[in-house]
């Protein structure tokens, strides 16, 4: 992994987007491993009992989702210091491919460091299922 | 219950806008975050960061032990599922819960009956990073506003609440705002 430097950035700038396929397997160990057991992630009957479509992603599976992404662009020097509008809009259940997007929306530097905003979002077949929010990254500046 | 005794019910709710409804000390989870514990973390998300696995990297870079991923905060600050002494399961029905599920979110005794809830919306301030070794604590539920709504999936209200993770050195590690929806299913609701 490489480590990004501010002066290297374009705002506006894209970014390599992140696939995510989700299955039942991949819940169910995302649960066991975040320690997210709310029945509605990893139990198809009780999720459709409270209206859902079938187990759907939890919302720290959905953040590490743009916590990897933003990573693999910034590096792992860069901190993390704000996640903004993280708005889960649609279930994200097994056999939605979940894609995250992203794009640099501002970049700006105090003394000698610097910081990059990014919009991030994440689609499924049914359009965007999270987002567009935003993470804000310190990160060197050469 | 008619329309507007639904919304009704969440007026004591919306009265409390405003209101610290956890100003206990700091209650610390059961466990110091293992780096074994970190490393299934990163398993289902398949996240390939040396800061979150390899100790010498996460020294080279500054930090005294290897760093938790900013997404799994929540995780290592969630209490036990279960404590010596307290019994879980009590129920052979195929989806019965297990008492005192960890995560029902906070419950003030104001809001009406609900059978479903789940997340809307996250907003985070990251602070201080936490480290392998590090013992959390999630601290306040400062309740910052009450929607009721009517969605898709049911009738119920989304509930915003403002609190702090902090660690064991008594430093502030992140701020969170979590939104949840908290409702009864369409199927459920007595017109």
């Amino acid at each position: 992994m490489t480590s990004l430097v501010w002066n290297a950035v374009e705002q506006g700038e894209i970014l390599n987007p992140m696939s995510y396929p989700l299955t039942v397997y991949r819940l169910v160990m995302a649960a066991g491993a975040n320690r997210d057991f709310n029945a509605i992630h990893h139990n198809s009957e009780y999720a459709q009992a409270t209206g859902a479509p079938d187990i759907y992603a939890n919302t720290l599976l959905l953040q590490g989702m743009w916590e990897k992404f933003v990573r693999h662009h910034v590096g792992a020097s860069a901190r993390i210091l704000h996640l903004r509008n993280f708005k889960m809009r649609s279930f994200n259940c097994p056999g939605d491919v979940v894609v995250v997007k992203g794009r640099v929306l501002r970049k700006w530097r105090k003394l000698e460091e610097g910081f990059l905003e990014f919009e991030v979002w994440s689609e499924n077949k049914h359009g965007v299922s999270v987002g567009p929010g935003s993470v804000v990254v310190s990160v060197p500046i050469n | 219950m008619n329309h507007s005794d639904w919304r009704a019910a969440w007026q004591p709710m919306i009265n409390a806008v405003g209101t610290e409804f956890d100003a206990e000390p700091a209650r610390f989870v059961a466990d110091r975050i293992e780096a074994s514990a970190l490393r299934r973390y990163l398993e289902p998300l398949e996240f390939d960061c040396p800061l979150h696995y390899d100790s010498d990297v996460a020294r080279e870079l500054g930090y005294t032990e290897v760093v938790v991923p900013c997404s799994a905060l929540v995780t290592f600050a969630y209490p036990p599922m279960w404590r010596p002494g307290e019994q879980l399961f009590t129920d052979s029905e195929r989806n019965a819960q297990p008492s005192g599920l960890a995560i029902s979110g906070f419950i003030t005794g104001l809001e009406p009956e609900t059978v479903g809830f789940f997340a809307t919306n996250f907003e985070a301030d990251y602070l201080h990073p936490a480290l392998v070794g590090d013992r959390l604590a999630r601290v306040g539920a400062l309740l910052v506003a009450c929607e009721p709504k009517e969605t898709s999936v049911g009738r119920g209200a989304f509930l915003t609440w403002q609190s702090n993770i902090v660690n064991d050195r008594h430093q502030l590690i992140a701020r969170f705002k979590n939104t949840f929806y908290r409702y009864v299913p369409h199927d459920l609701v007595v017109s």
